[in-house]
């Protein structure tokens, strides 16, 4: 044990060091954020739950292709389709298990409709299964919920859309040099 | 009423009863402010420990019930009051039930000795600091039978660790205040104050500062806090001593450990920080402190070492048992006995 070691040892100089640690600690502002109180931002490209999107008249943009069904990865979209008049398809029911869903967005990816979409709501509880067991009725409400207003339409637009529809980045987006922002 | 009496027995008497009656009913009087106030101390002991802890570890602490959660003990009290009282099937319950009585009431008791400020103290008796030894000696019965009679393994290892614990700084702390006692010359905890005051640095933290050290560390291992808080490791024993305790048996040992911190806390205020007075060369230099109430210094001494605690708490890790035997028998007992030979070197010397 060297000189300097001992006197380090004996008048616990590491031990003051750490101590003086806590106590400029305690002057510093809390980290902790008072949830319901004070919400976290949402992130741009949050996918929270789930929507059907509506065209201008107000109708479903969804014909019932199944393909966000087929390409879940966690099989929570179930869609029955009958025939209707002039052979055309009715989507007569459009059902997510919103607890089985993994927030993945392929659903979003596949649609060639742009007609479901993620919305920044995350903020869900309920005492049964039932309450997120979400009917095309609960995903068409969640729509005008969260998707009308100003604030949603941007949302949708930026996010949500589908890219063959009208491509373009939002604010702040990376991308490749020469893409951004081209319609 | 004196007429009446006064026919069955001597005048003469029933003034002497009437004068102990009066002197009863202060007595009285004074342990029920002296544990109003020190219970109101221990809850807020534990929401003060919570916010200085908090903000230490860059969190908030207890901040909703009541203005930036000043209610918070209050409504922890009333919780753990109407919680369900389990009793493990297989404890053997007349212990059960006993144990956190014993550590409690050594708790309290101890408060019955301590000078708040001149003049003030419940009992005045001249034996005031062995009184205390021989308390806290007597709340370790509370944690081993508490350990013993949960009938749990958790419960029974807290219990060993914390008799062994107890018992070897019992003896570096005894012998980190013959210093005091030796530089006092008495164990009324009245006199070494008063004795303290007339002593040129006010302070018998600084000719002892060894004594000090030692009696720093001893409390902390006395009253089972961190960083010696093997007794209740939560990562290896879940509570320690009272995993099987629940509702207000767990509340008497939650608040008998508070006021054992708070008692050890007046201990170093009084034997080493000079209790209610301060240095003479303060209140040379500033006479307008001579106005300040004595239990204004006390308190601040007293608030100033539980904050320690709770620093000491917030920054360093639980020691490993070994550690903490080896350095009770081998550092702190040593240095007391240090301590004590130079202290009564220097005294013979100084008076020869």
């Amino acid at each position: 044990m060297t000189a300097g070691k001992f006197i380090r040892t004996i008048f616990f100089i590491e031990i003051l060091q750490g101590m003086a640690l806590t106590l400029r600690t305690m002057f510093t502002p809390a980290v902790t954020r008072r949830y319901p109180k004070v919400k976290r931002p949402v992130q741009p490209g949050f996918r929270g739950l789930h929507a059907l999107a509506k065209n201008e008249e107000g109708k479903m943009k969804c014909v019932g292709c199944g393909l966000c069904g087929a390409y879940c990865p966690s099989q929570c979209i179930h869609i029955y389709t009958t025939e209707g008049e002039d052979h055309n398809k009715v989507v007569d029911r459009y059902e997510v298990e919103v607890l089985r869903c993994v927030y993945c967005g392929f659903c979003v990816e596949a649609c060639p409709f742009g007609a479901i979409s993620l919305s920044e709501h995350y903020e869900y509880s309920g005492y049964s299964r039932e309450e997120f067991y979400m009917t095309k009725d609960m995903l068409l409400a969640n729509w005008d919920k969260y998707f009308t207003g100003k604030k949603g339409e941007r949302y949708y637009k930026d996010f949500w859309g589908p890219k063959s529809e009208d491509f373009h980045g939002y604010e702040g987006q990376a991308m490749f040099k020469g893409i951004k922002n081209e319609k | 009423m004196n007429e009446i009496l006064g026919t069955i027995i001597a005048p003469d008497t029933v003034d002497i009863l009437i004068k102990y009656g009066i002197n009863i009913l202060i007595i009285l009087l004074k342990i029920a402010a002296v544990i109003a106030v020190a219970l109101l101390h221990v809850a807020y002991a534990t929401y003060w420990e919570r916010k200085v802890i908090g903000h230490m570890q860059v969190r908030l602490g207890p901040i909703e019930v009541g203005w930036h959660g000043l209610l918070q003990p209050i409504a922890d009290g009333v919780k753990l009051f109407f919680k369900e009282d389990i009793i493990p099937a297989n404890a053997d319950k007349p212990l059960f039930y006993l144990a956190p009585v014993i550590f409690f009431v050594s708790a309290l008791t101890s408060l019955a000795v301590l000078p708040f400020f001149e003049g003030f103290v419940v009992a005045n008796i001249n034996i005031g600091l062995l009184f205390l030894f021989a308390m806290s000696s007597l709340g370790a019965y509370g944690i081993i039978v508490a350990g013993w009679s949960s009938n749990s393994k958790y419960a029974f290892l807290g219990g060993l660790r914390s008799a062994s614990q107890v018992i070897s700084y019992e003896i570096a702390m005894g012998l980190s205040l013959v210093g005091v006692m030796l530089m006092a010359g008495s164990l009324n905890l009245s006199d070494i104050v008063r004795a303290q005051h007339q002593y040129p640095t006010g302070m018998y933290a600084i000719p002892q500062f060894l004594g000090f050290f030692v009696f720093v560390v001893a409390a902390f291992a006395e009253t089972n806090r961190l960083p010696f808080d093997l007794p209740e490791a939560e990562s290896e024993l879940v509570a320690g001593y009272f995993t099987e305790y629940s509702s207000f048996r767990f509340a008497m040992f939650f608040l008998g450990e508070y006021t054992g911190m708070l008692i050890m806390s007046s201990i170093s205020a009084i034997c080493f920080l000079g209790g209610w007075t301060i240095p003479k060369f303060i209140t040379d230099a500033i006479p307008f402190l001579l106005n300040v109430p004595g239990i204004v210094w006390f308190l601040i001494k007293v608030y100033a070492f539980m904050f320690f605690y709770y620093w000491v708490r917030a920054t360093l890790p639980r020691y490993r048992y070994d550690q903490l035997m080896a350095i009770g028998w081998k550092i702190l007992i040593p240095l007391a006995l240090l301590n004590i030979v130079i202290t009564g070197l220097v005294k013979i010397l100084v008076k020869g």
